[in-house]
């Protein structure tokens, strides 16, 4: 039984299909990756699943239970919980208070007995925030905040943990230590859903990769299967995006 | 039969003024993001330079008409948008508010100065004299004139809208500038164009309207509220909504003249279309939430100890006890104003400067502290001050109740016409404060130490005050207090992390009215009686105003701006020849708050962080690496956007 099931479903801005139709699943205990060159629809996807976006069609399965029509604060509490490639961190807050406010409200609503003090104490070591936990999140930067995120979405334990482009921004060193978790969670049974432009990272924690481009799936397998395939070489390389993202490296180069 | 025709055609008449009214607001609502909340000022300025133009100096009206809504009015628009507007597109919610309220209050000072109040003005009708006999009814050329201006009006909007380059690109811009510009508009052009417009259509509908009611400069801006209901009825976005909106408010105000007794009706028609407004608040569906929260690159004042908070709070009672003996009877009143000031605006470091909530009716809430403790406990009890917090606290909650399914922006215009309807059916109502009269309200003795002298009250208020500051910060501190700020910061993250925000906003909306009920108190206790005028809408926003500009997310931020705002008057003495100095002062400083948005007590952060070294009370916390770093990275992740738009 898949933790999170997803079927058909569209979304459309307009006359943009963001979404054309989409399946997917995420089962427990593995890291289920979701690539895609800029503008596939992972984000898309995203909010749809978490309640932030109404789809136009299809249906959200948590658990085999139907949430399509659930909001975001009540799929929540089914133990959901995501971190945003556009930073939704609480910026005037601390590391600290940005974790603990997500531990007291797992608190609030569910019948946990955890104190949320020592969650939030356990989870700023693992994610290795100790250093900063007095700082206000806006003064951190990019690769901090989205580690933040990560903590916090941790902070209410939950089964399905949607990660949108947790490694941009990070050092190598970082990037090592996000592996670990990631690797580390799904062994205690968690479903993580990985959204990541880093080729080198999705290959070596992911078991299973979806690949979409212009809202279709195109490709779904194994590490090996998904580097052999056709159409995901296409779609990476037959696009302009390829040469944007270059130009993007350079961009980030020349800033950094 | 006949007369329900003749009636119908007088609501359609009234409906186009409120369609008029809400049809501009909604055209820079759509483009630019930002809600004018001075929308009515601008059309009260330019119904004023109507009359200077025509009555004075006597120029032929289609001439002035071509003047001030061809020239005068689109360059207003134009200007407010190019000095002030522009830069506020990304910012947070509350700022953009506190931002259009600065240029309300603005226009309002400048037109006391160019025209002054004392002087009777009569801008006349157009086609004044002439009507037509419709069955039992007369309708008038005027009347004729506003359906078919407004019907023109859709018209046009209609056409500009969807035939037109420009006016395509203009709806397009406020959902993604991006994407917009990628139709190859530009949107700062469209965002220009649409302020410009929509500054006209504010002097056409005050023009319209200034013969109708009088040439009064706080009248005229404020009437524009009554568009409010008709403008969410679009939901701020919808012309053709709106005009229905408009029409329906215009129909139902008239059918109701017809049909309900006299006595029943004068009651309660000034606030008919706030009856009608919370109405439509009730209907409208759920807000979606939304991911994209306002970044700010200054650092938020940080949140003090309570060891620290309550040393503050003595060092404050300690200089107020220290310098009041040496202060007149005069002085007194006014620092104990200033205080009872800073009272209220602590109320709204809790509501905004922690929730990012915006109350418009802080000064309404302050009126029925004192009301109740001048009614029902003549001043001297204690009881006094709890009552005044719960009365306070529970009509606020109800007042607030149908916006908090919405967004912030629906909070703020429900309690500007809350405040308003309070202002006409509350305060001005013969049964609260006796016809025309005052209320006494006293001031008590705690634990048979009175504080009836001017000196023991001055102490009084200051200590309430620290108490009340030492309590905010505890909270702020505690879980309820993260849980403000994580609403403040991100609604979407919250609700992922399955907080559900409803009730944590009512809760802290009832609480900050709450303390300023408390405030209510002191206000009345302070001047010994309050009167019907004592609790204008106005006086609210020079209050959100001042301590914006002071730092609405500190304690020390509302001292300040307290005490300031009790020093104006002083400073109005002294500048006689300024008329309307709380006017103009908060609408100039308010200026400097889209570069600050902590306000000017946040500058003095390192000074604070160097005594608290000084003293060894708290090591700072090691500081996030340099700023300039994470300001490339967000350079970069605009890059990104940009790059993933175009992909
Ligand atoms: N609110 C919106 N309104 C209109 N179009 C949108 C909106 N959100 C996304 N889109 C469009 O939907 C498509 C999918 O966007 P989405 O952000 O989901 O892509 P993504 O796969 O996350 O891309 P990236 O790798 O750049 O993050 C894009 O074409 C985007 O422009
Ligand atoms: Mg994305």
């Amino acid at each position: 039984m898949s933790v999170l099931r997803v079927e058909a479903v569209e979304v459309r801005f307009g006359g943009v299909t963001a979404l054309g139709g989409v399946d997917l699943q995420a089962d427990a205990g593995r890291v289920t990756g979701l690539i895609g060159p800029n503008g596939a629809g992972k984000t898309t996807l995203f909010n749809v699943i978490t309640g932030l976006q109404t789809p136009t069609a299809g249906r959200v399965y948590l658990d085999e239970q139907d949430v399509t029509h659930k909001k975001p604060h009540q799929r929540a509490r089914l133990r959901v919980a995501r971190t945003f490639q556009r930073l939704e961190v609480f910026g005037s807050l601390t590391t600290r208070e940005n974790i603990m406010v997500a531990a007291e409200a797992c608190q609030s609503w569910s019948n946990d007995n955890e104190n949320p003090k020592v969650v939030t104490e356990e989870i700023i070591d693992r994610v290795g925030l100790r250093d900063v936990a007095e700082s206000p999140v806006d003064a951190l930067s990019t690769g901090l905040a989205r580690l933040v995120e990560l903590g916090r979405s941790m902070a209410t334990r939950p089964r399905l943990l949607l990660l949108d482009e947790p490694g941009s921004g990070l050092d190598n060193n970082e990037t090592d230590g996000l592996a670990r978790i990631l690797v580390e969670l799904a062994g205690e049974g968690m479903a993580v859903l990985l959204v990541e432009h880093d080729m080198e990272l999705v290959m070596r924690v992911c078991s299973e990769i979806f690949v979409l481009d212009f809202g279709r799936l195109i490709a779904r397998g194994n590490p090996t299967e998904i580097q052999a395939d056709e159409a995901v070489h296409a779609a990476y390389l037959g696009t302009e995006d390829d040469a944007k993202d270059t130009a993007l490296e350079q961009v980030e180069e020349a800033v950094l | 039969m006949t007369t329900f025709l003749a009636y119908t055609i007088v609501g359609i008449a009234t409906g186009c003024i409120y369609a008029l009214t809400a049809s501009g607001l909604v055209v820079t609502y759509t483009t630019s993001g930002i809600f004018n909340f001075a929308h009515g000022a601008i059309g009260m300025v330019m119904a004023f330079t109507f009359w200077e133009l025509t009555v004075k100096d006597g120029w032929p009206q289609w001439l002035a008409l071509i003047v001030v809504l061809g020239l005068f009015a689109p360059l207003l628009g134009y200007l407010i948008d190019r000095l002030l507007m522009r830069n506020l597109h990304g910012a947070s919610t509350s700022t953009q508010i506190v931002m259009t309220l600065g240029l309300l209050l603005l226009l309002i000072g400048v037109a006391t100065v160019r025209w002054n109040p004392g002087e009777a003005r009569v801008l006349p009708e157009f086609f004044i004299g002439h009507h037509i006999r419709l069955f039992t009814i007369n309708v008038t050329y005027h009347q004729l004139t506003m359906i078919a201006v407004a019907v023109l009006v859709a018209a046009f909007l209609r056409l500009l809208f969807t035939r037109t380059q420009i006016g395509i690109a203009m709806r397009a811009v406020v959902d993604d500038p991006e994407l917009a510009s990628l139709t190859g508009a530009d949107p700062d052009r469209v965002r220009a164009v649409s302020w410009a417009l929509g500054a006209s259509l504010a002097g056409l509908a005050g023009i319209l309207l200034a013969p109708l009611v009088s040439l009064d400069i706080i009248l005229l801006t404020l009437l524009v509220i009554n568009g409010y209901a008709a403008a969410m009825v679009g939901r701020l976005k919808s012309l053709p909504l709106t005009f229905v909106g408009g029409l329906a408010l215009g129909l139902a105000e008239t059918y109701a003249i017809w049909k309900l007794p006299t006595g029943l009706l004068n009651k309660i028609r000034p606030s008919l279309p706030i009856i009608f407004l919370y109405l439509v608040l009730l209907v409208l569906p759920q807000a979606k939430l939304r991911a994209g929260r306002a970044v700010s690159l200054r650092r938020p004042p940080r949140v003090a100890g309570l060891g620290e908070s309550i040393i503050g709070g003595v060092a404050l009672v300690g200089v107020a006890a220290l310098i009041a003996p040496h202060m007149s009877r005069s002085d007194l009143t006014l620092a104990g104003q200033g205080m009872v000031f800073a009272l209220i605006m602590l109320s709204l470091v809790l509501l905004t400067g922690y929730a990012g909530q915006t109350s418009l009716a802080q000064m309404t809430f302050v009126g029925i502290g004192a009301f109740a403790m001048g009614k029902y406990f003549g001043g001297a009890s204690l009881l006094g001050i709890l009552l005044a917090a719960v009365l306070a606290g529970a009509i606020g909650a109800v007042a607030a109740l149908p916006a908090l399914r919405l967004q912030g922006l629906y909070l703020a215009l429900s309690t500007l016409a809350f405040a308003e309807a309070m202002s006409t059916m509350f305060f001005k109502n013969a049964a609260v404060f006796g016809y025309g009269g005052r209320l006494a309200v006293g001031r008590p003795s705690v634990l048979g130490v009175s504080f009836h002298g001017d000196h023991a009250y001055f102490l009084l208020i200051t200590g309430v005050f620290a108490l009340a500051g030492i309590g905010v910060l505890a909270l702020r501190r505690g879980k309820f207090g993260r849980k403000l700020v994580a609403m403040k910061d991100s609604p979407a993250a919250c609700a992922t992390l399955g907080i559900d925000l409803t009730f944590t906003k009512l809760a802290v909306f009832a609480l900050s009215a709450s303390l300023a009920g408390v405030a209510g108190v002191f206000f009345g206790g302070l001047r010994g009686q309050v009167g019907p005028n004592d609790f204008e809408m106005l006086q609210s926003l020079v209050l959100l105003l001042l301590v914006t500009i002071s730092g609405i997310s500190s304690v020390t931020g509302a001292l300040m701006g307290g005490l300031t705002f009790g020093l104006i008057p002083r400073l109005q003495q002294t500048f006689k020849s300024v008329r309307s100095l709380t006017y103009i002062g908060p609408g100039l400083g308010i200026l400097g708050v889209g570069r600050n948005p902590y306000g000017y007590t946040s500058e003095f952060a390192p000074l604070g962080a160097r005594i608290r070294r000084r003293f060894g009370r708290g090591a700072e916390p090691p500081a996030g690496p340099a700023g300039d770093g994470s300001a490339a990275s967000a350079n970069l992740e605009e890059v990104d956007d940009l790059v993933g738009v175009a992909g």
